[in-house]
């Protein structure tokens, strides 16, 4: 970890709030980009990001300055964006791999012009359809596809977030991609 | 038409996690020239992953530092140096009045030992009483 971070966690460490801050404002964008893409809602993304950063401060003394912080902060991140979804929608991914689904839901929720949140209205047609797919994947191949494509970390930095070793991350990965395939090349091929 | 070999598909694997040599690379660019659905296949692996990175990156609101901020169980430990950041001025007036005040109190010690006829009488109890008889 470069020296100036770890002089501010030393200084967090101690209860400097101005030092968090710093910290803060350096890796909220991430944080709220694996939350967004993991809960595929911008409200609840930002208040699991709050709820990340004030859980990195409440046990900072748990991490190891030897370590990336960002990897620290990643896991934290990632976990409460699983345990938000195992409470929230527990049915959501389950259908995710049934076969025969192919993209019918979505077109039928696009002509109904319903029942999507507010949020996505803002982002393009193809984001939509992007981010709906990602909700429909399970949470493990989610949170890896969300780690290597959206925040472009390494397959071993994805390890250390996930807690799983590197095999299993590449299981994921390519799970993940080809579900991703299927899907979105069965949208396109319906218009 | 559906060939997917497992070999291939293991190969498209490699070569998009960016761990593929050469050979391999060269290996599935051959079988592609000829196997129209690997090709398809590959290519519809190839663009769901663009299509992933080109996500936009949404910026969190300017307040949500300082939400997080306020947040905080209280500072506690530096109260006293972030009270002395925000008040110079006090900070500066308490830290001269310090050695000030010990500079009066000795100062009104001696006034108070020395008695009005100037008799040190502080010297005084700090000897053993004398046989005054």
């Amino acid at each position: 970890m470069e020296y100036k971070e770890k002089r501010l966690i030393k200084k967090v460490k101690k209860g400097d709030h101005q030092a968090f801050a710093e910290l803060v404002d350096k890796y909220k964008n991430s944080v709220y980009s694996i939350c967004l893409r993991m809960v595929g809602n911008s409200q609840e993304a930002e208040d699991l990001s709050q709820e990340t950063f004030i859980r990195a401060y409440k046990h900072i003394d748990q991490f190891d300055t030897d370590r990336k912080f960002s990897t620290w902060i990643f896991r934290i991140a990632t976990n409460l964006s699983i345990d938000f979804l195992r409470r929230k929608k527990p049915s959501v991914s389950l259908d995710a791999e049934l076969p025969g689904t192919d993209g019918l839901e979505l077109k039928e929720i696009l002509a109904s012009g319903e029942a999507l949140p507010d949020e996505l209205v803002v982002w393009s047609e193809t984001e939509r359809i992007v981010q709906y797919e990602i909700d429909r994947l399970r949470e493990k191949y989610r949170s890896a596809i969300i780690l290597k494509y959206i925040q472009g970390l390494s397959l071993k930095e994805i390890s250390e977030i996930l807690g799983v070793p590197i095999g299993t991350v590449k299981t994921r990965i390519h799970r993940g991609r080809e579900i991703l395939r299927k899907n979105i090349t069965a949208i396109r091929g319906e218009e | 038409m559906t060939c997917l070999n497992k070999r291939f598909v293991s190969l498209m694997n490699k070569v998009l996690d960016g761990e593929a040599r050469r050979e391999e690379k060269m290996e599935l660019d051959r079988h592609m020239e000829t196997c129209e659905s690997c090709r398809n296949h590959f290519r519809e692996l190839k663009q769901s992953t663009e299509l992933l990175n080109h996500l936009s990156h949404p910026q969190l609101p300017f307040s949500f530092t300082k939400n997080v901020l306020d947040k905080l169980p209280a500072e506690n430990r530096h109260a006293l140096r972030e009270w002395m950041s925000r008040h110079p001025v006090w900070a500066t007036a308490a830290i001269c009045a310090l050695p000030m005040s010990f500079v009066m109190i000795a100062a009104k010690r001696q006034t108070f030992f020395q008695g009005k006829n100037g008799e040190d009488h502080g010297y005084l109890l700090l000897r053993v009483p004398e046989d005054r008889s």
